[in-house]
């Protein structure tokens, strides 16, 4: 599967929710949607999923546009924090009917994961309970075997060790079943060692695509003395400084090279990693 | 998955569904029915058919039904179904509805007649269901006319007595509550693509489309008009008919263009 997004903007009247975004997915791995509340990450995977159509811009799935196309939509599954309060059907039912339209749906696999999760079959899915409804909607999406399978804030209202399972599920699934996963969410800390790559979107713009483990060579903590520090970071991208008397410790973004290491060694300065939470906080917060 | 068929599957799956709350409806139209034959036993006076009693209350219960149908759209979309083959699913179901409902009340109707002979001292009414629309008053104000037709229109179809002719009775009955769903629909998608002000114009035009509906109905079949619209009389009934076909259409286009690429709600 190869997923193109080019120059994608959506409006709704006045208010721009995605401006200009582009990005190209091409291999079955699983990608890291980030950003804040209001960046616009539920727009842009709605029009990946065919859910609404974009102001202008293009997305291609396997080289088609996605939007009434029956091949691709059946293969572009999107799970989001539905709200079943009226849906009367148990779960038993609900599963069928995902199987009667997901051609590559497991329900062997749905029913192990519903013992899993712990769910009750026969009761109706309004009398779940809000992380029970979630855990529902990672079994379809997980089960579903779509091509490429969207997560958008699946976990809302799933206790740390349902959250656990899924976790586990998700990357087990995606060693016996490659495919692309795209998550998106704001509990960072909690899922980055799932993601391939990262993608962040700020104030409907993408900010940042890249590969997780290239990513985190990226981004450095400098701390020392403040001067020392100060004429290090000089020429290289500041995106966090705290202070505290005399020492200084500020976040960088950008590679540093063989003789920037050596240097900072000479000068007494320690170079420490920084997590991608602390990346995306600091990379997509609001000017002062 | 063939594409060509994924319209089918919807078509299967809503005609399930909808089916069973058509049945529910039913049920409660029978459980009325016998506490009306039980009453007449008393009381010395008749008891309209089944057919006669659901005739009326069909229409009702398929406009809801039709109002709910915009509600499959976001649970068809989620399954990676397009808007074109839910639409033409969604069709496909109404129209067999449409069938079904009066066939299963004829059914049901005519045991129901059969048992209750064996009762004699049951009298069945004579239905005057057509002439009831000349005997709404409306006092010549513009406003009365418009209220009282619009409600006539809404209880009141045009009537075809089964026992004169039930093809014709089952097949109107089938054109009545399948314009009625129609309806339904087009007003929820109106209100599901564009929100709630201009819905409510979409509730105007239903009305208007069935007030004309069941005026062209009545010139069609030769049947009475309403007072204030008997200045249509001079329509030919070939007229009539292809302009109810063609108003059909219409509302079936529109409903096309509401949903076509309409946003998923969330």
């Amino acid at each position: 599967m190869n997923l193109i997004v080019n120059e994608l903007s959506l409006n709704y009247g006045n208010y721009t929710a995605l401006s200009d975004v582009q990005f190209e997915i091409n291999r079955p791995r699983i990608y890291g949607l980030l950003g804040r509340n209001g960046a616009g990450k539920t727009s842009l995977l709605s029009i990946l999923a065919s859910f609404r159509k974009a102001t202008s811009g293009s997305v291609k799935i396997n080289g088609e546009s996605p939007f009434e196309n029956a091949d691709i939509m059946q293969q572009v599954a999107f799970l989001y924090n539905k709200d079943y309060k009226d849906e009367s059907n148990n779960l038993k039912s609900i599963l069928q009917d995902t199987e009667r339209y997901r051609p590559n749906f497991d329900m062997e696999y749905a029913n192990y994961l519903v013992n899993r999760f712990k769910l009750d079959q026969k009761k109706p899915v309004k009398k779940f309970s809000k992380g029970m409804q979630s855990a529902l909607n990672v079994i379809i999406g997980l089960a579903g075997r779509a091509p490429i399978t969207i997560f958008d804030e699946v976990y809302l209202g799933m206790d740390a060790p349902s959250r656990d399972i899924f976790y586990q599920e998700l990357l087990e699934e995606q060693q016996k079943h490659p495919r692309i996963f795209i998550l998106s969410t704001h509990l960072v800390s909690e899922m980055d060692y799932l993601f391939d790559e990262v993608i962040m979107l700020d104030e409907g713009k993408i900010i940042l695509h890249e590969d997780y483990d290239s990513l985190m060579t990226k981004g450095a903590k400098i701390t020392g003395n403040v001067e020392l520090v100060d004429e290090f970071v000089q020429t290289k991208k500041q995106i966090h400084v705290e202070q505290l008397g005399s020492t200084k410790a500020v976040t960088i973004y950008g590679e540093l090279t063989k003789i920037d290491k050596t240097t900072a060694r000479e000068l007494g300065l320690e170079i420490g990693p920084i997590t991608l939470h602390e990346l995306f906080v600091h990379l997509t917060k609001e000017e002062d | 998955m063939k594409k060509s068929t994924i319209y089918l599957k919807v078509t299967g799956d809503m005609f399930m569904v909808q089916s069973l709350w058509i049945l529910g409806f039913l049920g409660v139209m029978i459980v009325v029915h016998i506490f009306r034959i039980i009453t007449a036993m008393f009381g010395d006076y008749g008891v309209d058919s089944y057919f006669d009693s659901v005739f009326i209350a069909a229409n009702i219960a398929m406009f809801v039904i039709g109002i709910l149908c915009i509600y499959f759209l976001p649970h068809f979309v989620g399954n990676g179904v397009t808007r074109k083959d839910y639409f033409r699913g969604a069709m496909l179901a109404a129209i067999g509805l449409s069938i079904a409902l009066p066939i299963i009340t004829m059914v049901v109707s005519t045991l129901g007649q059969f048992i209750i002979n064996q009762i004699d001292q049951i009298t069945y009414n004579n239905p005057d269901i057509n002439s009831a629309v000349q005997e709404i008053d409306t006092n010549g104000n513009i406003i009365g006319n418009i209220i009282s037709s619009t409600v006539q229109s809404i209880i009141i179809p045009p009537y075809v007595n089964p026992t004169s002719n039930w093809i014709l009775a089952i097949a109107i009955t089938s054109i009545n509550t399948f314009i009625y769903y129609l309806i339904g629909w087009m007003i929820s998608s109106g209100f599901y693509r564009l929100g709630t002000i201009p819905g409510l114009g979409f509730i105007i035009i239903g009305m208007i489309t069935l007030i004309a509906k069941d005026s062209l109905l009545r010139i069609t079949l030769n049947l009475p008009l309403a007072e204030q619209l008997t200045f249509l009389d001079f329509l030919p009934r070939s007229i009539a008919a292809s302009t109810i076909l063609l108003m059909v259409i219409m509302v079936i286009g529109v409903i096309r263009l509401l949903t076509k690429q309409v946003t998923v709600k969330l």
